[in-house]
C-alpha cells in the first residue's frame, strides 16, 4: 500500500470507530428508553394512580399515595429552591456583576450541583431528621431544595447576562432605581430563559432518590402530612423493586415509566423553549 | 459596568434580599463539612484517620470500621466505568463535532442528553432486571471462558457469574457517565478555531489527521476537565449501583465479586445503624466522599476554566 492509501485507512478506520460509538450511545438510550416502555405500559392501569397500595403481595392496589407524596414533595422543593435560585442568580449577575465575589460563587455552585446528593441527604438527615426525632417530608423538600438552587442561580446568572447592558442603561436613564429596572425590565427580558432553567432544575430533582432515603425517607400509606415520613415515588421505586413480589416490580416498572416521561418531557420542553427563544 | 448601589430603600432591601440568596451556596459548603465533621467526631475520635482510612474491618456487631473496603470498591468501579466510557464518549463527541453532517448534530446531541437526563433509580431498576440477567448469563460467561487460558486476566474474571457484582455496576455507571464526558469534550472540540482546521484540510490532511493532530491537542485541557468532571459523578453515584452491587464489604479480586462502595454502604446501612458509633462512622463515610468529589471537581473546573480561557479569545 502507498503512504495515501495507509492515511486513507486509518482516516477510514478511525472515523466509523467514532460513528459506532455514537450508535453505541444511541443503542443503549433505545435499549433503556423501550425497556421502560414496554414493562411499564403493560402495568400501566388507571388504578396505579387511584389506589392505594394493596397489602403486601396480593394483587391490585396503585401508588397513589407515592404520587401525592412526591407531587407535595417536589412542590415544597421548588417552592423553597426556585426564589432563592433566581434572587441568588441576580445578586451574581447584576450587584455583584464583574467582581470576584460573584466569580467565586458561580464556581462554587458549578461544583455544588455535582457533589453527591447522598451526602446533602446526611446533611439534611443530622440538621432537619436527628433533632426532630423522626423522619418528615420537610427535609426531603429541603434537601431536594437544596439540589435545586445551584441550578437555578447558574441558569439565571447566565440568562440575566444575555440581556443587552444597553437595556439597562436606557431605564437607569429614565431615573429607575436599580431594584426597579431588574425587576421591571431584565426579569422580563430574561424570563424564558430563567422559567426553562426552573423546569430542567424541577426534571433534575423528580428523579433524586438518594437524598430522599434519609429524610422524606418512606410510607406505605397515603399521607400529606409534610411533618412525618412521606412516600416518594424514588423511594417506593427503590423497595418495590428490591422485594421480593411480583405485583412491587410491575408497579415499580409504571411508576419508572411515569417519572421517566415526566422528566423526559420537562427536559425536551426546555431544549425546545432555549432553541425557539435563542435562536 | 457594575452599577454601585445608590442609597434607596428599596435597592438595599433587594441588594440584601439577592446577596444572601447567593451566599447560600457557601452556607452549604461550610455547614456540609461542618455537620459532618461534628457528626462523624465520636469516629474520628476513635478510630483516627490513617486508622480509618487503611482498615478493612467494617464490622457492626464488633463495633469496628474501616473504610478502605468501600473506597476500595468506589475507585474500582469508578475506574472501571471510566475506561469503558472515556472511548466511547471521545468518539461521540468527535462523531457530533466532525463525522455527522449538519442535519443530524442536533439530533444526536439532543439523544445524548436525554441520556443524562434520565434519573439514576431509572438505571438502577434496568440494571438489576435487564442488564444484570443478560450479563449473568450471557455477556460474563463468554468473558470467562476466553480470558481462561490468559494467566494474569483471568483473575479477574473468577467466581460464579451472577450478574450482581463489580462487572454489571460498573457497566450501568459507565452509561451514566458517557453523556456527561460527551457533551464536555464536544464543547472543547467546537472551541478549535476553524480557521486552524481548514489551513490543515488545505495542506490534504484527512478528516481524521485534522482530529487527532489538530483538534485534540487544542481541546486536551477541556477534555481532561470533562473527564475529571464524570469522574466525581462517578464517584458519587448512587442509586445507579445500590440495586446490582451487593453491599459486600472486602477487598475483592475478581470483576464477578460482589462489592461495596461508599454511596451503596450509605444507602444500605444509613437507616439501620442503632448505635451512635456505627452513625458516626457512616457520617465519616459521607466526609470522605464529600471530600474525594469535592477535590475532583474542584480540579475539573479549573482544568475547563483555563481551557476557556485559553481558547475562547
Amino acid at each position: 500500500m502507498t503512504r495515501e492509501q495507509i492515511r486513507k485507512a486509518e482516516g477510514a478506520a478511525a472515523l466509523t470507530l467514532s460513528t459506532l460509538s455514537a450508535l453505541l450511545g444511541l443503542f443503549w438510550l433505545v435499549f433503556i428508553l423501550g425497556d421502560v416502555l414496554v414493562q411499564g405500559l403493560q402495568a400501566l392501569t388507571p388504578t396505579l394512580f387511584l389506589n392505594d397500595p394493596a397489602p403486601a403481595g396480593a394483587e391490585g392496589g396503585g401508588l397513589r399515595h407515592a404520587f401525592v407524596g412526591q407531587l407535595l414533595i417536589t412542590f415544597f422543593a421548588s417552592l423553597i429552591g426556585v426564589p432563592v435560585g433566581v434572587l441568588g442568580g441576580t445578586f451574581l449577575a447584576e450587584y455583584a456583576r464583574g467582581r470576584r465575589i460573584a466569580r467565586i460563587i458561580s464556581i462554587l455552585s458549578d461544583i455544588v450541583v455535582s457533589v453527591p446528593s447522598i451526602v446533602i441527604g446526611t446533611f439534611v438527615y443530622a440538621v432537619l431528621v436527628k433533632p426532630v426525632g423522626h423522619f418528615n417530608g420537610w427535609a426531603g423538600a429541603v434537601a431536594l431544595a437544596i439540589i435545586m438552587i445551584p441550578v437555578v442561580l447558574r441558569t439565571t446568572e447566565d440568562m440575566l447576562s444575555l440581556v443587552p447592558w444597553e437595556l439597562r442603561e436606557a431605564a437607569f436613564a429614565l431615573g429607575a432605581p436599580y431594584y426597579k429596572v431588574i425587576i421591571q425590565v431584565v426579569y422580563r427580558g430574561a424570563a424564558t430563559g430563567i422559567l426553562t432553567g426552573i423546569l430542567l432544575s424541577i426534571a433534575r430533582v423528580a428523579g433524586e432518590t438518594a437524598p430522599l432515603l434519609f429524610t422524606s425517607f418512606n410510607n406505605s400509606f397515603f399521607s400529606v402530612d409534610m411533618s412525618h415520613p412521606i412516600a416518594s415515588l424514588t423511594a417506593t421505586i427503590f423497595q418495590y423493586a428490591t422485594g421480593p413480589y411480583k405485583t412491587w416490580h410491575a408497579q415499580a416498572w409504571a411508576a419508572s415509566f411515569v417519572i421517566t416521561v415526566f422528566i423526559l418531557l420537562l427536559t425536551i420542553l426546555g431544549r425546545l423553549i432555549i432553541r425557539w427563544r435563542y435562536k | 459596568m457594575a452599577v454601585t448601589v445608590k442609597r434607596n430603600p428599596g435597592d438595599i432591601i433587594f441588594f440584601s434580599l439577592t446577596a444572601v440568596a447567593s451566599c447560600t451556596i457557601i452556607v452549604f459548603i461550610v455547614g456540609i463539612v461542618f455537620v459532618l465533621l461534628t457528626e462523624s467526631s465520636l469516629a474520628i475520635q476513635k478510630f483516627g484517620v490513617i486508622q480509618f482510612l487503611t482498615s478493612t474491618e467494617w464490622d457492626p456487631v464488633k463495633e469496628t470500621f474501616g473504610a478502605l473496603t468501600s473506597i476500595y470498591g468506589t475507585i474500582v468501579t469508578t475506574a472501571l466505568s471510566l475506561l469503558i466510557a472515556i472511548p466511547v464518549a471521545l468518539g461521540i463527541a468527535i462523531f457530533i463535532t466532525e463525522v455527522a453532517p449538519n442535519f443530524l448534530r442536533a439530533p444526536i446531541g439532543i439523544a445524548i442528553e436525554l441520556l443524562a437526563a434520565i434519573p439514576s433509580i431509572i438505571y438502577g431498576m434496568w440494571g438489576l432486571f435487564t442488564l444484570s440477567p443478560l450479563m449473568g448469563n450471557t455477556v460474563e460467561p463468554f468473558l470467562k471462558k476466553a480470558t481462561a487460558s490468559i494467566p494474569l486476566v483471568s483473575v479477574l474474571f473468577q467466581g460464579t457469574p451472577m450478574g450482581i457484582d463489580v462487572l454489571t455496576a460498573s457497566v450501568i455507571l459507565s452509561i451514566m457517565i458517557i453523556p456527561f464526558t460527551a457533551s464536555i469534550a464536544r464543547d472543547a472540540f467546537n472551541l478549535t478555531p476553524a480557521v486552524v482546521k481548514e489551513s490543515a484540510y488545505a495542506l490534504g490532511t484527512t478528516k481524521w489527521e485534522v482530529v487527532k493532530n489538530i483538534v485534540i491537542p487544542y481541546s486536551k485541557l477541556g477534555v481532561f476537565g470533562g473527564i475529571l468532571f464524570s469522574l466525581g459523578r462517578a464517584l458519587g453515584e448512587t442509586m445507579a449501583v445500590a440495586f446490582v452491587l451487593g453491599n459486600n464489604h472486602r477487598i475483592f479480586t475478581s470483576l464477578f465479586d460482589s462489592a461495596a462502595t461508599i454511596t451503596v454502604t450509605l444507602a444500605n446501612e444509613f437507616t439501620e445503624a442503632d448505635k451512635d458509633i456505627y452513625l458516626s462512622s457512616l457520617f465519616y463515610l459521607a466526609l470522605v466522599l464529600f471530600v474525594m468529589s469535592f477535590v475532583f471537581l474542584a480540579i475539573a473546573k479549573f482544568f475547563l476554566l483555563r481551557a476557556e480561557r485559553r481558547y475562547s479569545r
